[in-house]
């Protein structure tokens, strides 16, 4: 007698949010992407299939940062300088989405100035970071907002201390938002109440847990996804958004990537190392859950993104 | 179309007037000019616009605040109903509604427990002797003497006797003439107190039941023949300045010279209680108290006696002793009589102590058919579930928050203590009911209950409790202390300055609640048991008694079921250590009850965390297990 | 399904005798259903309910052991996601080697001889595969030469054969059995005692191989889903593990392989097969830089979730400090961690927090059970050699231990010791205030 192969029937889903707005839709990208939109645990097809493909996006600085690994500025060189040209490259590496980041050196000008230019340099959807100071965040987000205004761009990123400002230009611009907790169920769902409570629709958050890199807290975010698509599925509609992890920043930050030299031997070589640490914390997130993961090294965009692509081959 | 609508007063006269259909009651009320007080706004929230509708019908938009009987009796709220037609409307005294709301839920006032015979149930007894004179013949000596008349009188053999009961037995011998009263412990068999002359049998026999609550103490005077209390006192606790939790007190006791100065504070607060409560009653005097039962965490309980707390709080959290030996006041250290009898509850654990065996044992859930849950709201939060077949019991750290310590402008549930506030959804001020009726000095933990939902449920905070400083109202602002809501402006207070309650006093009361929330309901997943199939809840708590359910459901402290599930009890520990006092049986089951009681650790796994940072939300992050807040908040 | 501490309550005597040990029966029933005792310890239980306490304990999911000079375990999992218990038995980590290769005896060595740290602790390489294109026996007996770890032979049964007698004594893992060779494979494993992998594209397939090859008495099996598909794999081992835990479907209970070394992504399928249940990893050859993430990968999703969630302990660079900075004390209890991380970073002030070791628990926690006290707090200090970091001996206490303070100054003598506010929130206004 055939295995009944045991199939999970949930009564909620994930909601479709749709980023970047093209010409019909208001704005000036390319195309939009949808992510979202799905009823099972991450692509287990034999139950539903994965409606929507994660994504991957490529994380750029309004300047060229000075912390970054010298591994980074091999790929990149000199458009690290200058946010379109950067924006371009991205894009040809496979990117799906870009996220800015600006920096507290910015003024509301020239953060509008480099928004602009991004925009007209790259058709992709787009994310931008305030520098994550509160009042800097307010100060720089609120003018982008009205300056993109259309385009749908997610706004970053709301925190339970600092979310009614960028909401409120979310909502005003037609943006959305990017709802930022640190690696604890209950207090990503109660973000997303505290952000739909002002109004604005839940398909225009995105949540980002928060993660650890490998070897620093990554199996916190990791079942902190979990736990949060799990409680989705079970029909907890607080729960039900897309997810938007920054496995890039985690691993550039973390010694295996950062340090080529007086580092033990059995590390092995460094640059491979270093794209392992990002692809793999990259990848044990996609695994539980990730629709969005933020990336910098373009050969672990690479991997990730074939990665990805078998997972929805199946 | 129009209707006539006449409203009757308390005073019995009354007005009519005419409206059209889909009018308010509470307009149609205006329009006649008949006041109805509505502190929330006509929100539907408060419950004080309550009329009862005599005849005719009105269509009722919201019952909130109103049971099935209550809108069987016709009751309706005035700002919730609206007129379809001709109807008659009684308007109440305005506090009668206000005491109809509350005081079904309140504890009753203490009773001697049904059948108490003192001659049956009491341990110390009081026998009047007549013994023969001495005389050349009779040369027995006056102890002897004593005993004899003792065994031939009373039937008391064997009896023990201090030295210094045995130095003055001679004189209040001679001093009776050889009529004496004793007064003996027959479970020690100890000989307590000798009176010169006669005693009337009803004349009181005095007793204490105590309790030491981390930050409030009280106490009972109990008249052991009657079985009657007869003057209730409480008082924060001396310790208080020496630490406002256990972990502070057993560092402290623990380093040069702290037990002695813990030992000394405690004892002060008691000693000065028990007087107050004697000046209460006539012909009461501290050193005619011959037994005293004493309930408490184990923490008090340890600093009280002067033995060493240290391994309470370490790994893996060790008493010196659950269950105490009979002492005499004069080694306690108990002003009353020195030999009188102090019996120390036993406790479970570290974090179970006395005043959870007496409270399991006052409040019948050791004798339950049913599945029971009973909270004791204090410093420490305990939380028993269990029937007659099992009790298990936790333990977390709530913070005084709750018994007005801890928070900016709280205080005890005393004069002047502000108890509950309803705040207009619209022009964000607040109306306050003050303990005694005079200008309020402060919020007691009912009051801030009261507040935190009322703010929480007019958007004064967010469901986070961050203040809304953008509110058109003064009353917020930023303060000293951060971001806070202004209660009462110093023009309206006893002492002239602003009550308020800022961020920080909120997250305080929230860490208190989602502790509560969180304990129980980890518990009750321990044991498998989801919280519906709870069939009774009983609170606890040195507030228990003034506690509001529905508010206190709003804010997430207790769980969203049905409100006749809940029955408030007031101080337990107190009430148990009382029945303790006055009966030897009752006596025996808290030590049965100390005996089956598992205690569960909850810092053993992350559930005890996952649970109080879902709980650490308004009302909680899981809006589904609060369908009734939930619907509060929905309405228009 | 396992039975709650009340359902094991009720078959137990209910006399509260304390002879096991736990104060109360209901005690002792929870600690049975945590299984972290063992039923035996209760002298009066009955026969009646040992058998029924016996059913519910069984693990869904057989252990297989691998057994040579150490030893690794696979199998007896009970949870499908970390969160709700924890994975217990980490995957085996093989490297693979071919027979043919001349080389094999010094590759071998070179991947026994490594090991590398990660906090505290140093991981190996747990065995080794060998796949049978050349002379098995010799293979083995050159391998055996460098490791006395565990081994998997890969190949046809007659292949086997000689490398299986080479290391005799040894519980090794064959590979494979399929349709066309099971009874030959079935053989071998039961004549040898080895453990049995068993490969099949289909459930279906699997099972009607593992019926046959019981039937020849091997029980030790590990199911390979003959694919390295990314998606296909994982709904496989997915299902697999899904019908042993939720539905206590014993025929398919085993232990999962992963043929990393037959994958496009070697890394890419190894996390996968980590993350998503495997029992037994192998990986096409010895690099350090990509078995390390591996090594370190397997630690993290293995972690017990039920510990208290803790940050390592050390000294944090918050917004890139100077040494003028200033000096926070915290505890490594993570969200405690992150909440003054946060607000600092948040504020744009620069600082350096030092992490102590409060075996996660938040400050007033670790404080109330004694593992933040002025000792620990110096040691810290001391052990992370921040005097060599800053140029103003200052550090900066959390306000709710601001009693420590006094202690603190006998402990740390040339340091100037401040106590700062109780909340996390208020201390940007306090460094802008009170530490300039």
């Amino acid at each position: 007698m055939p295995i009944e192969i045991p199939k999970d029937k949930w009564p909620g889903s994930i909601k479709a949010v749709t980023i970047g707005a093209t010409a019909a839709e208001g704005g000036t990208r390319a195309k939009s992407i949808t992510i979202g939109g799905q009823n099972t645990m991450p692509y287990l097809q034999f139950e539903k299939p994965t409606p929507n493909t994660p994504v991957i996006a490529i994380e750029i600085k309004s300047r060229k940062p000075e912390d970054w690994s010298p591994l980074l500025e091999k790929p990149w060189g000199e458009a690290m300088a200058d946010p379109a040209e950067w924006a371009k490259k991205a894009e040809a590496a496979g990117a799906d989405l870009l996220v800015l980041a600006l920096t507290l050196e910015d003024t509301p000008d020239s953060a509008v100035k480099t928004v602009k230019a991004v925009l007209a340099a790259s058709g992709l959807p787009l994310v931008v970071w305030g520098p994550g100071q509160a009042e800097k965040d307010n100060e720089l987000l609120v003018p982008v907002a009205e300056a993109a205004k259309g385009e749908k761009v997610v706004l970053g990123v709301c925190e339970d201390k600092n979310y009614r400002t960028i909401v409120a230009t979310a909502m005003a611009n037609g943006h959305l938002v990017e709802a930022r907790t640190p690696m604890d169920v209950n207090l990503a769902k109660q973000l997303n109440i505290l952000i739909s409570d002002m109004g604005l629709p839940m398909d225009r958050i995105v949540m980002d847990p928060t993660t650890g890199a490998l070897g620093y807290g990554i199996e916190y975010g990791y079942s902190v996804m979990e736990r949060l698509r799990l409680a989705a599925l079970q029909g907890d509609a607080m729960t039900q958004l897309p997810m938007m992890v920054t496995p890039g920043f985690e691993a550039w930050k973390a010694k295996e990537s950062k340090v080529g030299e007086g580092v033990p031997e059995a590390w092995g070589d460094w640059e491979a190392r270093a794209v392992n640490w990002e692809t793999l914390t990259a990848m044990a997130l996609v695994e539980s859950g990730a629709d969005v993961v933020v990336l910098r090294h373009p050969e672990s965009v690479k991997r990730v993104k074939a990665a990805i692509g078998e997972l929805m081959a199946a | 179309m129009d209707h006539s609508i006449t409203f009757t007063t308390a005073d019995g006269s009354t007005r009519s007037v005419t409206v059209p259909t889909g009018v308010m009651l509470a307009e149609a009320a205006q329009r006649a000019g008949v006041e109805i007080n509505q502190p929330c706004g006509g929100q539907g929230r408060c419950g004080r616009c309550a009329v009862q509708v005599a005849k005719g019908e009105v269509r009722r938009r919201s019952t909130l605040r109103l049971s099935a009987e209550d809108v069987d009796a016709g009751w309706a709220l005035a700002c919730q109903s609206v007129v379809e037609g001709d109807a008659d409307i009684l308007v109440p005294e305005q506090e009668k509604i206000e005491r109809r709301l509350t005081t079904d839920r309140t504890a009753a006032e203490v009773q001697v427990p049904a059948g108490y015979d003192y001659a049956a149930d009491q341990t110390v007894r009081r026998v009047t002797l007549s013994l023969s004179q001495p005389n050349m013949d009779d040369q027995t000596d006056d102890w002897s003497r004593l005993q004899t008349a003792l065994r031939l009188q009373a039937g008391i053999e064997n009896l023990t006797v201090s030295l210094p009961l045995l130095r003055r037995i001679g004189a209040v011998l001679r001093e009776g003439d050889w009529t004496v009263s004793a007064v003996v412990d027959s479970a020690g068999n100890r000989l307590v107190e000798l009176e010169p002359g006669h005693r009337s049998p009803d004349e009181p026999l005095w007793g204490v039941a105590i309790d030491i609550g981390t930050t409030t103490v009280s106490v009972w005077l109990v008249d052991l023949v009657s079985g009657q209390v007869r003057a209730q006192v409480a008082e924060y606790n001396g310790q208080i300045a020496r630490g406002e939790d256990v972990i502070s007190r057993i560092i402290y006791a623990s380093k040069n010279g702290g037990e002695a100065e813990m030992r000394s504070r405690v004892l002060d607060t008691i000693n000065s209680l028990v007087e107050r409560a004697c000046k209460r009653v006539k012909g009461a005097e501290p050193g005619q108290i011959v037994k005293a039962a004493i309930s408490g965490n184990s923490t008090m309980i340890h600093l009280l006696l002067g033995i060493p707390a240290a391994s309470i709080r370490l790994t893996p959290f060790i008493t010196a002793i659950n269950t105490i030996p009979t002492m005499n006041a004069r080694e306690v250290g108990l002003v009353i009589n020195p030999e009188g009898v102090v019996d120390c509850l036993p406790g479970v654990a570290s974090y179970v102590g006395a005043d959870i065996t007496a409270g399991v044992l006052s409040s019948g859930l050791d004798d339950a058919d049913n599945t029971t849950l009973f909270i004791d709201v204090g410093t420490n939060g305990e939380i028993v579930l269990g029937s007659r077949e099992f009790l298990v019991t936790c333990a977390c750290s709530a913070g005084p928050a709750f018994e007005g310590a801890g928070v900016l402008h709280g205080m005890r549930a005393t004069g002047g203590a502000i108890e509950e506030v309803w705040i207009n959804g619209e022009t964000f001020e607040p109306t306050c009911r003050v303990i005694g009726g005079g200008k309020p000095s402060g919020l007691c933990g009912s009051g801030l209950i009261s507040l935190l939902a009322e703010m929480f449920l007019t958007g004064v905070l967010d469901k986070a409790g961050n203040v809304n400083l953008t509110l058109p109202t003064p009353r917020v602002r930023q303060g000293e202390h951060g971001p806070e809501y202004v209660v009462a402006w110093g023009s309206e207070t006893e002492d002239g300055r602003d009550i308020s309650i800022t961020r920080v006093d909120v997250d305080n009361l929230l860490r208190a609640k989602a502790a509560i929330y969180a304990g129980f309901s980890v518990l009750a997943d321990n044991v498998g048991m989801p919280l519906e199939m709870v069939e009774q809840v009983l609170v606890g708590g040195s507030f228990g008694k003034y506690i509001n359910v529905e508010k206190a459901v709003q804010i997430g402290l207790l769980p969203d079921i049905e409100w006749n599930r809940f029955q408030f009890l007031g101080n337990t520990s107190v009430r148990g250590a009382y029945l303790g006092l006055l009966n030897k049986d009752s006596r025996q089951r808290i030590d049965d009850i100390a005996g089956k009681m598992t205690y569960i650790e909850l810092s053993a796994d992350n559930s005890f965390y996952d649970a109080f940072m879902s709980a650490m939300f308004l009302p909680h992050t899981d809006m589904d297990k609060f369908p009734s807040v939930a619907a509060a908040l929905n309405k228009p | 399904m396992a039975l709650s501490g009340i359902q094991i309550y009720k078959l137990l005597p209910q006399t509260n005798c304390k002879e096991c040990g736990f104060p109360t029966c209901l005690a002792f029933a929870m600690k049975l259903a945590a299984k972290q005792v063992e039923l035996s310890t209760c002298p009066y239980v009955t026969e009646e309910s040992k058998t029924q306490l016996a059913e519910s304990s069984a693990p869904p999911i057989r252990l297989v052991a691998l057994k040579a000079g150490t030893e690794v375990k696979a199998g007896n999992e009970v949870v499908l996601f970390r969160h709700e218990k924890t994975f217990y038995n980490k995957p085996g980590i093989f490297v693979r080697f071919k027979a043919s290769d001349s080389g094999i005896a010094a590759k071998a060595a070179a991947a026994h001889a490594y090991s590398v740290n990660y906090v505290g602790m140093d991981f190996v390489v747990d065995g080794f595969a060998i796949e049978a294109d050349g002379d098995l026996g010799a293979a083995v007996k050159a391998v055996r030469g460098a490791t006395d770890r565990p081994l998997v032979l890969i190949g046809d049964a007659a292949a086997i054969e000689p490398g299986l007698q080479a290391c005799s004594g040894e519980t090794v893992l064959i590979h494979a059995a399929d349709a066309s060779n099971w009874e030959a494979m079935a053989a071998l494993a039961a004549k040898y005692k080895a453990a049995l992998a068993v490969k099949a594209d289909t459930l279906d397939g699997l099972v009607d191989l593992i019926e046959k090859i019981k039937a020849k008495g091997v029980e030790d099996l590990v199911l390979d889903f003959d694919t390295t598909q990314l998606g296909k794999w994982l709904a496989m081992s997915t299902q697999v593990r899904r019908l042993a835990i939720k539905q206590n479907f014993r025929a398919l209970g085993y232990p999962v392989f992963a043929p990393a070394y037959a994958a496009a992504d070697e890394g890419i399928f190894a996390a996968e097969a980590i993350a998503k249940y495997a029992g037994f990893v192998v990986l096409d050859k010895f690099v350090p830089e990509n078995v390390y993430p591996l090594l370190v990968l397997r630690e993290n999703i293995y972690t017990d979730p039920q510990k208290p969630i803790q940050v390592q302990p050390g000294i944090y660079e918050i917004n890139s400090p100077k040494p003028e900075d200033p000096v926070l004390i915290t505890t490594n209890f993570s969200i405690t961690y992150f909440a003054v991380a946060n607000e600092v970073e948040g504020s744009g002030l620069p600082a350096w927090l030092v992490v102590t070791d409060a075996e996660g628990m938040s400050v007033l926690t670790a404080w109330a059970a004694g593992k933040f006290d002025a000792e620990r707090i110096a040691k810290a200090v001391k052990g992370f050699d921040v005097a060599s970091k800053v140029s103003k001996k200052r550090v900066v206490l959390p306000g709710h231990v601001a009693v420590l303070s006094g202690e603190l100054e006998e402990e740390l003598p040339d340091w100037e010791i401040r106590v700062g506010p109780r909340e996390a929130v208020d201390l940007p206004a306090f460094m802008k205030q009170a530490l300039n």
